[in-house]
């Protein structure tokens, strides 16, 4: 009992010091007014959030769009922590797994059981595509939720963004995975598979533009919320955290599901690629 | 270019992912997927060596069960061929205690008539002696002939039965 009272007190300290600081933000705002989001060219944000023509930054020699740079740091952070994974965890994996064991391999089933459920046949080579796909997706779109901050060439501050909210990243995740099916078409079926894949000639700009406009939606929903400060008070962590994650999750699933779709058209053999499925455009 | 794209930025990004693919691929998911194929194989290999065991186990179990069926038939026969012989050796035994049993009574009726006879013989000639000595007294008090007479048929009489026993016997 005698123990619980000063708990109680600390409490109450906090609630009067963290209700203090709202009314006095609050009372701030209202004395100040609350600006009618004026103060910034709205057009010229969204252009630089869409475009990223204006703020560049250096990699390798080369002036790019920070969205290449969190790509590579996300790359460099995701194959150091599979790495770690490899070293560590996975020679202590068990016949009856962990949480940590099962959350890795449930991971894997997943999305070789996308491959094997699309996939007539040559499974492996897809469903280890769509694992770093949409491994990729995730965390390169959770990615943004980071803030990190990176100098850009004229030596201004900008928070990087998701990789794929960059058209370039999307227009490339949609052209290899274009290739990666052409490819196994192309082995798996000879010329007629490859041509099979050929007659859906939009489907990489179909893939890059989909997955572009998904995650600059939530770029730009984003930047709106924030752009105006009588919205920066708890809707940002909706808008911030929830829709990332959302979206984070979707997209992965459907570039996931829509590369082994197309995957499995492909490789299917003549007859039986009739029947299968009908890709979405 | 429209849209700001820019070709060496889109095969950075795809040199970007090829490697974040290959290496994924290597270092986390061939791994996993390795560990997890191993396990369901010895799973598999466990449920075929359960399945063989089961059906190894029934046949056993029918084999068993034959066997015991031929052995409890084997043994009813035995017991029903015991319960004969058992039957047959009471009955040998009875018949044989029977037959020994009428021999011993028979004996025993015999011998036992034979005392009788030897006990009638001897109380005949103890009477006849009491009455040959009362006979005698009283002759010598009071003796006259037809008295005599009648004494003499009677010691005859008394020997001719007796004589007629000797014979019976022999």
């Amino acid at each position: 009992m005698k123990t619980n009272k000063p708990r109680s007190k600390g409490r109450t300290v906090f609630l009067i010091v963290w209700l203090g600081v709202v009314v006095g933000l609050l009372a701030a705002i209202l004395l100040i007014g609350i600006p009618q989001g004026e103060s910034e060219d709205l057009r010229e944000l969204m252009q630089d959030a869409v475009l990223h023509e204006t703020n560049k930054v250096s990699l390798f020699g080369l002036a790019v769009s920070p969205a290449l740079l969190s790509a590579y740091i996300m790359t460099g952070a995701l194959l150091v922590a599979a790495l770690l994974i490899r070293l560590i965890a996975v020679p202590r994996f068990r016949t009856v797994p962990g949480r940590f064991q099962t959350l890795m391999e449930k991971a894997v089933d997943f999305f070789s059981d996308i491959a094997k459920g699309n996939s007539p046949r040559k499974t492996g080579f897809v469903a280890a595509y769509i694992f770093s796909a949409g491994v990729y997706v995730f965390f390169s779109t959770v990615f943004e939720m980071l803030g990190i901050q990176a100098v850009t060439t004229e030596g201004k501050s900008v928070a990087l963004p998701a990789p794929l909210a960059d058209i370039n990243g999307a227009l490339a995740m949609g052209f290899l995975s274009f290739f990666v099916i052409f490819g196994a078409g192309l082995v798996v079926n000879g010329p007629k598979g490859a041509l099979k894949v050929l007659k859906d000639f939009s489907l990489p700009v179909s893939m890059s533009f989909r997955l572009f406009g998904a995650l600059l939606s939530g770029l730009i929903v984003t930047e709106l919320v924030y752009h105006y400060t009588a919205l920066s008070f708890g809707l940002p962590v909706l808008v911030g955290v929830v829709f990332t994650l959302l979206h984070a999750v979707i997209q992965a699933y459907v570039l996931s599901m829509l590369v082994s779709i197309f995957y499995g058209e492909a490789v299917a053999p003549p007859k039986a690629g009739k029947q299968t499925q009908q890709a979405p455009q | 270019m429209p849209l700001n794209i820019d070709i060496v930025q889109i095969l950075l990004h795809m040199l970007n992912f090829v490697l974040l693919a290959g290496g994924l691929t290597l270092i986390l998911f061939n791994p996993v997927r390795r560990f997890m194929d191993e396990r369901r194989r010895t799973f598999e290999e466990r449920e075929a060596e359960n399945r063989k065991n089961a059906q190894e186990n029934e046949r056993l179990k029918a084999e068993y069960e034959a066997k015991l069926l031929a052995l409890q038939e084997e043994t009813a026969a035995a017991r029903r061929q015991a319960e004969k012989d058992a039957a047959e050796t009471a009955k040998a035994y009875i018949d044989s205690s029977r037959a020994e049993a009428a021999a011993i009574l028979a004996k025993a009726e015999d011998d036992a008539e034979k005392r009788k006879e030897q006990i009638l013989d001897s109380a005949q000639t103890e009477i006849g002696e009491l009455v040959i000595g009362a006979t005698q007294k009283l002759l010598g008090e009071t003796a006259t002939p037809e008295r005599t007479q009648a004494l003499y048929d009677a010691f005859l009489d008394q020997a001719e039965k007796k004589a007629a026993r000797k014979e019976k016997h022999v």
